[in-house]
């Protein structure tokens, strides 16, 4: 074998990735959150989910920027929540976004408040990645990154999944799909703000494969919208019959 | 140390292993590889085969858009029926591919030797 060949013994991007997990793990929960559908849950991969799926691509340009690619990601993790939309509140845990940690979600959606999570996959210096676990309306990932190209700066938010559910499948064509598009495009704006410049948002969709994978039908049973209304409803139940009681 | 180029490249002669064909790939796999990992993967689905083999033993470094590449190649392979087999995997690689999930889509095997054995078998 040719010696080029061989394996280094550590690889250099071995502290980029999230170490292999069965389930989520999630230590604590930050101050304000709402911490359903995440513990003990499995990630998923874009080929896990039940709907078509698809590649959508985000980019803004931050003109003849004095900032470098490394900067910028810095930022981005750093204040990551402050970048989303107010609808969309983002709870990283206190060692903040980096690989294996596990970021909590509150999402103000048309069916009511949803609780999930993401877990951060891979982070390097100019990029970093999200993957989902079971019960999250999209089975895949979404990379966060920024790139020098000629002087500009492009900024970049690369989604690559599919609705995890038949009943987010139907949720994503009627309307979820572009609340989505705005949350990124949103993001990217804010971003580019931070950094004092105006944002274009150019987006791309290519569907990677249009076919619905039937044998995923049962993810359904991990369907956080629907937990998160049982949870929700319960709750008040409960506070309505100790209110009676009293 | 600078970084490895990346190739791709159908093994030369190409060889027809019962209906497969091995694209043995080499160094850094990133974004800017998308053009020449899917040219490799053209050139081995013109070869009109049941299998594509992947050779991750020259591969040195992998970053999430990288992986993002591999399930593209998957879906792909998905589509038209073909099966995508991998080996030459590390210790590391194996761990990326069981956190990305793609070892419940993928024929894993640790060397050449094993995967060959599978085409033979499935012929």
């Amino acid at each position: 074998m040719n010696p080029s060949d061989q394996q280094p013994r550590t690889p250099r991007d071995a502290e980029n990735w999230a170490k292999s997990v069965d389930r989520l793990n999630v230590t604590g929960t930050p101050t304000g959150a709402l911490h359903l559908n995440v513990q003990g849950r499995q990630t998923l991969s874009p080929l896990k989910g039940f709907g078509q799926l698809w590649q959508k691509t985000f980019q803004a340009t931050l003109v003849g920027s004095n900032h470098t690619p490394a900067e910028i990601v810095r930022v981005w993790k750093e204040r990551f929540p402050e970048f989303q939309p107010p609808e969309n509140r983002f709870f990283p845990s206190v060692t903040g976004v980096k690989p294996g940690e596990v970021v909590l979600i509150n999402a103000s959606t048309p069916g009511g408040i949803m609780s999930t999570g993401v877990m951060v996959m891979y982070s390097d210096e100019d990029s970093f990645t999200l993957i989902t676990p079971q019960g999250h309306p999209e089975s895949g990932w979404v990379t966060f990154s920024a790139s020098q190209v000629d002087q500009n700066i492009v900024l970049q938010v690369q989604t690559l999944a599919r609705a995890s559910d038949p009943l987010y499948e139907v949720a994503f064509r009627l309307i979820a799909s572009g609340m989505q598009d705005r949350i990124w495009q949103h993001v990217l704006t804010a971003l580019a703000a931070h950094f004092g410049a105006p944002a274009v948002v150019t987006l791309t969709k290519q569907c990677v494969d249009p076919r619905l994978q039937w044998s995923e039908v049962g993810n359904i049973r991990h369907n956080a919208q629907l937990h998160t209304l049982i949870y929700t409803i319960s709750s008040r139940l409960r506070k309505l019959v100790r209110g009676n009681a009293t | 140390m600078p970084n490895k180029p990346f190739s791709a490249s159908l093994r030369e002669p190409v060889m027809h292993l019962n209906k497969g064909v091995i694209i043995d790939l080499h160094g850094e796999i990133n974004g800017t590889v998308e053009v020449a990992l899917n040219a490799a993967y053209d050139r081995a689905e013109a070869e009109d085969v049941h299998s594509i083999v992947l050779n991750f033993g020259g591969v040195d470094y992998i970053n999430s858009t990288g992986i993002a590449l591999i399930v593209g190649l998957l879906a792909r392979a998905r589509k038209s029926s073909r099966l995508l087999i991998v080996f030459g995997l590390s210790d590391h690689y194996m761990d990326i591919f069981n956190i990305t999930r793609l070892v419940d889509f993928m024929n894993v095997y640790p060397d050449e030797q094993s995967a060959v054995a599978q085409l033979s078998q499935l012929q």
